[in-house]
């Protein structure tokens, strides 16, 4: 008994830094399920906070303001596009097939708020952005992000001020996205180059050229049908010779990235309830 | 009053890597990971545990900002563990009271080994872990070596601030 105790008191350290390993590797692994609860959140709205004033720095004050009410004026122009599009289309729809956008009280699907980038990365392999807006703002998980140029991700949580992006540069990210040609596959980043993203699983019958737009598909509750995403460069064969991975080249522009719209759509539970119920 | 000193650099390290050297990529591939410099500068003396729980610490503060939990952490707990080892191999055993490791009190050689060891330990495990989802060995190997490099200059930088009247000394 007395030796088992000598060897433990003198063997602390290599308990205490296997235990400190454990902890980490078990952060690490447990690492997106940890991220989204709420046990960060608080430590997000301290961060985030920070970001704001060394952001602060980096941005001049009037410019700022300027950009800020620009990107308000831009959500709301944004929102009523929306509006008369979706109007001009169940007026041009015989059948009246495409009043699913509005429904009978006339609220919009669709609603875009703006908001400002407080602190982003481009070039990890694992790239985040952090948005001042949060579940304050009406915020929640699973909401799409756009630039003014195309789309930039997905809000992963939230805490009460500020709100954490997934962007198109994080090879966690999928998002379905289609051909003009209504072909469609899942858009993969390769952790390279924040310019570039790849859509694969293309069959290699689909016809399209080189410069074509890619858009987003809509079969997610995430983002509108038909929000730009980029333009195709070059065709790459995949290992399954079915298929071909074309590099897309993204419109929106990561580095310069500052303003951005979130977009919220109200049927977006509503919708995964429904298709939940259908999953084992 | 030491202490104190300790928490400022702590404190510093820490937003001085989030505000800035995490948005630094040089050539797309170098960035500084400094924050480590925290551990190389905590005294010879102090108890192993010690070393390992601050080091935990300071991995957990920079993950944080960073949304990679555990990332930091880990090579953070490892570096810190390790430096028993590496200061076992490098410190010059004709010192005995409690020094910090600093070029002056290491002398050139072991001091660049030490630190050397521990950067190079430290960016292992920080890129490699990173790198587990998309494997890619040329890739890896710039950036490790690349944030080697710089992360080396600038903890010589520090170190020549930090020992400013020395200078002439040296030369």
């Amino acid at each position: 008994m007395q030796n088992l105790f000598n060897f433990i008191v003198k063997n602390v350290h290599w308990l205490l830094f296997l235990l400190l390993l454990f902890l980490s590797v078990f952060l690490l692994i447990d690492h997106s399920e940890f991220q989204r609860s709420k046990y960060l959140s608080v430590a997000d709205d301290v961060t985030g906070s920070i970001y704001t004033v060394t952001n602060g720095f980096q941005s001049y004050m009037n410019l700022k303001s300027a950009n800020e009410d620009l990107t308000k004026k831009i959500a709301e122009l944004e929102t009523s596009v929306f509006e008369y599009q979706q109007a001009l289309a169940s007026r041009n729809d015989t059948n009246q097939t495409a009043s699913v956008a509005i429904d009978t009280l006339h609220t919009l699907i669709y609603q875009f708020i703006p908001a400002q980038v407080v602190d982003k990365n481009v070039s990890r392999l694992e790239n985040y952005i952090t948005l001042n807006k949060g579940a304050n703002d009406g915020i929640t998980p699973d909401m799409g992000v756009l630039s003014t140029n195309g789309i930039v991700g997905v809000v992963m949580k939230t805490s009460s001020h500020f709100s954490i992006v997934i962007p198109v540069l994080n090879p966690k990210f999928r998002l379905n996205c289609k051909l003009k040609t209504n072909y469609s596959g899942p858009l993969v980043w390769d952790g390279k180059d924040a310019q570039y993203t790849y859509l694969t699983e293309i069959p290699r019958h689909a016809i399209f050229q080189i410069g074509d737009t890619v858009v987003t598909s809509g079969y997610s509750t995430i983002f509108p049908k038909g929000l730009p995403v980029g333009t195709i460069v070059s065709v790459q064969k995949e290992k399954n010779d079915n298929y071909n991975s074309l590099k897309i080249k993204l419109f929106t522009n990561f580095h310069t990235l500052n303003t951005v719209t979130i977009v919220k759509n109200e049927y977006q539970r509503e919708q995964n309830e429904l298709q939940k119920t259908i999953q084992p | 009053m030491e202490a104190i000193r300790r928490i400022i650099w702590f404190v510093a390290l820490v937003f001085l890597q989030v505000a800035l050297f995490d948005k630094v990529h040089l050539f797309g591939y170098a960035t500084p990971l400094l924050y480590i410099y925290f551990i190389i500068k905590l005294p010879v003396s102090l108890n192993r545990n010690a070393v390992v729980l601050l080091s935990a610490l300071l991995g957990l503060c920079i993950d944080i900002f960073d949304h990679t939990l555990g990332l930091n952490m880990l090579a953070c707990v490892v570096a810190g563990f390790m430096r028993f080892y590496l200061l076992k191999l490098f410190a010059p055993r004709d010192v005995f009271e409690d020094f910090a490791p600093s070029l002056k009190t290491f002398g050139h050689a072991a001091f660049f080994r030490y630190v050397s060891g521990m950067i190079l330990l430290h960016q292992l495990i920080v890129f490699s872990t990173e790198a587990f989802s998309l494997f890619d060995a040329a890739g890896l190997f710039l950036r490790i070596l690349g944030s080697f490099v710089l992360t080396l200059a600038l903890v010589y930088a520090l170190e020549n601030i930090n020992w400013g009247g020395a200078k002439n000394e040296r030369r």
